[in-house]
């Protein structure tokens, strides 16, 4: 007889706070006499008033569990929170004005964004495969509708079939995945399989067992997928290239992070106790993803392609920390993913403020002489550019420094000399934007739309964030690091 | 906090630019200027505060900070000077405000910009010279690359695309490996890191030595990696060579003194066999390739490669006096290289044309352009009684006599004066004698501002070369300490290490008489001439 487990709701306030929001979007979308362009502040406000409590559950210190174990409430997966209500936050301000006054595009766009929010948020706090696999789904879902959310634009339709199409095939992976690792542990519950695979003393270890490495091998392919890690990448730079340009900022922010969320929950407590092979794979998936990403990028000449896969890259970087297995790289991955997220959000913010009054610039070459004819956009794209690459004192710096340390502690050395490498070549590509708007002269006048407020606050919020994590990198850096050392191993 | 002053009020300056560009470019001009001249004059506190007995670095609290930045992961803001930074530290404040007076008027499109970077660069070279603390020391050494990318790549030549990415990637490529290098010895120094306790022996030493060297390496530039130096240069506005030349390469060599000797001397001294013939290699070939250049800029640069193979030669020769001369070589070069890109700079305003051959009979109508770029020309070439002899000599006479290497690599590197005098003299023979055609007769000479701009760098060549106990004093303890770190090292005769003995006195003694002859004949020479 299954008895109701008690369910301490106020720990789920941060899920609660979206759900509730998302409910008032819907509602107040259906009525007439109320302008749409509320709907992104509402949004703007419930994702406030979630990162609050998110705040507040964090300094209250709490480590539990809800819905008999299935549902963590820790450290952890509350810092995840953090990183997706900043980028919901973020994406809400750079897109009130990217969507015009349009009426009938503005509920569901928010409502779609607040529903992926939530199944990020479940990636991040699911104790059990099952949950997560329901976050992914339900972040997944809303994301194939907005990358294809411009009816009218062929691009964009493309963009949504193909996201869609890949990215069922990357889910029934990840669920083939789930099914052979219940096969072989005999649980989806996390915590248990890691504690089962440590129990090596048995006459046929777990770790050994074929089906649970099928498994194994099976979640990293489903993950790769959603995070975009080479060579499962192929999906993202046409999802970002004709998805709207804040939904690409979008997908390319939280959606990530929220898979590194489920990714690093998973392996870095597993990988140690699993065959050396899984961490050669890991490491491997890490060097392509850098090399691969790094290189084809600078051959881009379409500016959101080029942060497409330069986002590929930092996946690559990422997967450093994975790979170190240490609680530092934990800590480091997840301290790069919430720095990643700002950076990149702000990167795409300042495309969409170049943009002119015939349409987007996505045309490097577009951005000749923006240094002086538009010198705040200019500098906001700069200190973007600037951070990806990696230059102090910006937030990238620390976030690549940290990352790198952890590698080198778990003996990576030749995994940190490529990640090296690969910073000294992304500068290349980065630094050509800054060429190209400071130090070259533009061929045709181009007409600018006047810089919308509420994206520049946006931008603003960025730019602050990246230089204060920057100069003072403890602010983050010690919750990142308590978030590991609490969460169960 | 005096330190964290000198360091922190271009900064500073940086941000009062940013607010007040509104008021036009004059006032941004005098902002500048100000916090220029302020910082030098703070940073004279340095000298004066400045105990050179100390060991070490300075205890004094004004020259020493340290407070608690990062904990999670050990990294401190810890600054402090020794007698290795201290001249460094006066140098780059001493030129920085030479800098602005010196672009006064040569800067027609963003003003504004061009302080800013300038200023922020100054903070950016003070810190390098300044941390104690390796990740600080990181995050100066990368961060000052963007300022001086802006610098070439706005305000430069045709090319300076080109000059900037290349200067950019070949700096990142070094500090690529320089970034694994720090970590890899992070985690042999207990997760700390903090420059004053990092105790050798290191494991895997040679590697980390190697890491480190190329990067310090590229940036002085060492033979062969010279090659983005001549592009930088060329395509650079004549302030950013003046900073380029005149501090910049200096962090190269500063680092392998603060960092390739001291921490890691039995892999130098593995290494030592590679690099001196490198360094020779650099004297010989920049001034062989100084000799045939059309170009003015690129002549001072290539001699920019000869110089700085001397100071590579005294930092490896294991020998007090040899290290000692190559650091005072380094303010040396920065104060003689730094007035020759100006020079050169003045002149391009008036004629726009840097090739030799637009030049000849200057002379006549710029007899003060002219006898200043004398001058400046002889402590390049290494005058006695000029500051580039007293570098140039202490680190021939400090190798030559306890070199941990071959005489004869001294006496290759030799010639690199001689030659030095050969195309130093040449260019000037050329671009100031003979009868000037229409356009350089109706050149006017210096104006006051650049003279102003001038005259303190003579002044500080004239004082090293004839008092340089003044600047070799405070640098004394650092370098001993420095000297004795690295003699520790057995001699272990390596492959193509030449043993030390194998040398007779006599033939010793024959060469560098014959040496020192030839170089006072062609001094002489010169001076006649």
């Amino acid at each position: 007889m299954p008895s109701i487990p008690d369910i301490n709701w106020l720990q789920l306030m941060p899920q609660l706070v979206i759900v509730a929001t998302l409910l008032i979007v819907l509602i107040f979308d259906m009525i007439d006499s109320i302008s749409k362009r509320t709907l992104g502040w509402m949004t703007i406000v419930g994702a406030g008033i979630a990162l609050w409590s998110t705040i507040n559950l964090l300094q209250v210190g709490t480590d539990q569990t809800q819905f008999n174990e299935m549902f963590r409430v820790d450290s952890y997966s509350l810092f995840f929170n953090i990183i997706f209500l900043v980028s919901t936050i973020l994406v809400a301000l750079i897109s009130i004005s990217y969507l015009g006054s349009d009426d009938k595009k503005q509920g569901p766009y928010y409502l779609l964004i607040l529903l992926a929010t939530l199944g990020m948020m479940l990636m991040a706090a699911g104790n059990e495969l099952i949950i997560v696999f329901l976050g992914l789904e339900l972040m997944s879902l809303s994301l194939y509708v907005l990358a294809g959310y411009f009816r009218e634009s062929p691009a964009s339709s493309e963009a949504g079939m193909k996201y869609l199409l890949l990215g069922a095939f990357a889910s029934a992976f990840f669920l083939y995945g789930i099914a052979l690792v219940y096969g072989a542990a005999g649980t989806t519950k996390i915590p248990e399989i890691i504690s089962k695979l440590s129990l090596d003393n048995q006459p046929t270890p777990l770790s050994t067992s074929p089906l649970l490495l099928a498994g194994i091998f099976l979640l990293i392919v489903g993950f790769g997928f959603k995070v975009a890690i080479v060579p499962f990448h192929q999906w993202a730079p046409d999802v970002y290239e004709g998805a709207p340009t804040t939904i690409a900022a979008f997908i390319s922010a939280g959606p990530k992070a929220a898979g590194f969320a489920a990714f690093l929950t998973i392996f870095v407590d597993a990988l140690p106790n699993l065959p050396s092979h899984a961490t050669n794979v890991i490491v491997l998936l890490a060097m392509l993803t850098m090399t691969v990403g790094n290189v084809i990028a600078i051959t881009q000449t379409n500016i959101k392609r080029m942060l497409a896969y330069s986002s590929i890259a930092h996946a690559g970087y990422v997967l450093i920390g994975l790979a170190a297995a240490n609680p530092d790289g934990k800590s480091s991955a997840m301290l790069y993913l919430f720095i990643y997220c700002v950076m990149n959000i702000g990167a795409f913010g300042a495309v969409i403020l170049a943009r002119t009054a015939d349409g987007e610039n996505l045309m490097i070459s577009d951005y000749a002489g923006l240094g002086i004819r538009k010198p705040l956009l200019a500098m906001f794209m700069t200190l973007m550019l600037l951070s990806l690459a990696g230059f102090p004192p910006t937030a990238g710096f620390v976030g690549k420094l940290y990352v790198f340390k952890s590698a080198v502690q778990a003996g990576h050395y030749w995994l940190v000399i490529f990640g090296a490498v690969n910073t000294a070549i992304s500068a290349f590509y980065y630094l050509r934007v800054v060429v190209t708007m400071y130090m070259r002269e533009p061929e045709e006048e181009l007409e600018f739309k006047p810089y919308p407020s509420t994206l520049v606050i946006g931008l603003v919020i960025a730019a602050i964030g990246i230089l204060l994590i920057g100069i003072l990198p403890s602010l983050l850096l010690d919750q990142a690091q308590n978030a590991v050392q609490s969460a169960p191993l | 906090m005096l330190l964290s002053i000198v360091i922190f009020l271009p900064l500073l300056g940086v941000i009062a630019i940013a607010l007040l560009r509104g008021l036009g470019a004059n006032a941004v001009k005098w902002i500048a200027l100000g916090i220029g001249l302020l910082t030098f004059v703070i940073s004279i506190g340095l000298y004066t505060g400045f105990d050179e007995v100390i060991v070490g670095f300075q205890t004094n609290s004004d020259l020493f900070q340290k407070l608690d930045w990062i904990p999670g992961i050990g990294a401190s803001y810890h600054i402090g000077i020794d007698g290795i930074s201290l001249w460094l530290v006066l140098l780059t404040t001493f030129l920085t405000p030479i800098c602005i007076i010196a672009a006064w008027n040569s800067v027609e499109k963003g003003l504004s910009g061009f302080m800013m970077s300038l200023l922020a660069l100054e903070t950016g070279m003070l810190g390098v010279f300044c941390s104690l603390d390796l990740f600080l020391f990181f995050v100066f050494w990368e961060s000052m690359l963007i300022p001086m990318y802006f610098l070439i790549g706005i305000w430069g030549g045709e090319r300076r695309i080109y000059a900037t990415i290349k200067f950019v990637l070949y700096t990142m490529a070094g500090s690529a490996l320089m970034l694994v290098g720090i970590l890899a010895l992070y985690s042999q120094n207990n997760s700390s890191f903090d420059i004053t306790t990092l105790q050798g022996p290191f494991q895997q030493a040679n590697l980390l030595f190697l890491a480190f060297f190329i990067a310090f390496a590229i940036k002085v530039p060492l033979f062969p990696f010279h090659t983005w130096l001549p592009d930088a240069h060329v395509e650079a506005p004549t302030v950013g060579s003046v900073i380029l030349a005149g501090v910049l390469l200096k962090m190269g060599t500063y680092g392998i003194v603060r960092f390739c000797l001291p921490l890691f001397p039995e892999a130098a001294a593995h290494y030592t066999p590679l690099i001196v013939p490198l360094a020779v290699i650099g004297i010989i070939y920049g001034a062989l390739v100084a000799m045939v250049q059309p170009d003015l800029k690129k002549l001072v640069a290539y001699s920019s490669v000869s110089h700085l193979g001397f100071v590579v030669l005294g930092l490896f020769s294991q020998n007090d006096t040899a290290i000692q001369g190559s650091v005072l070589q380094m303010v040396n070069h920065g104060l003689s290289t730094g007035a020759l890109f100006l020079l050169v700079g003045m002149i391009y305003e008036r004629r726009h044309s840097r090739m030799i051959v637009d030049f000849g009979g200057l002379a006549k109508k710029m007899p003060i352009f002219a006898t200043i770029f004398l001058i400046v020309t002889l402590s390049s070439i290494g005058l006695p009684g000029l500051n580039g002899f007293v570098g140039e000599f202490m680190i021939l006479l400090g190798s030559f006599v306890g070199g941990a290497f071959s005489k004869w690599y001294v006496v290759l590197a030799t010639t690199g004066v001689i030659l030095a005098a050969v195309y130093m003299l040449w260019m000037f023979q050329r671009v100031m004698f003979g009868i000037p055609d229409d356009i350089n007769a109706s050149l006017p000479d210096l104006k006051p501002r650049e003279i102003a701009v001038l005259l303190p760098i003579l002044l500080f060549i004239f004082w090293i070369g004839v008092g340089p106990n003044t600047f070799l004093k405070p640098m004394e303890a650092s370098i001993k300490e420095v000297a004795t770190k690295v003699k520790v090292v057995p001699e272990t005769p390596e492959v193509g290490q030449v043993n030390r003995q194998a040398d007779t006195d006599d033939a010793v003694q024959e060469v560098k008489t014959a040496t020192l002859q030839m170089i006072q004949m062609i001094e002489e020479e010169a001076l006649t001439k």
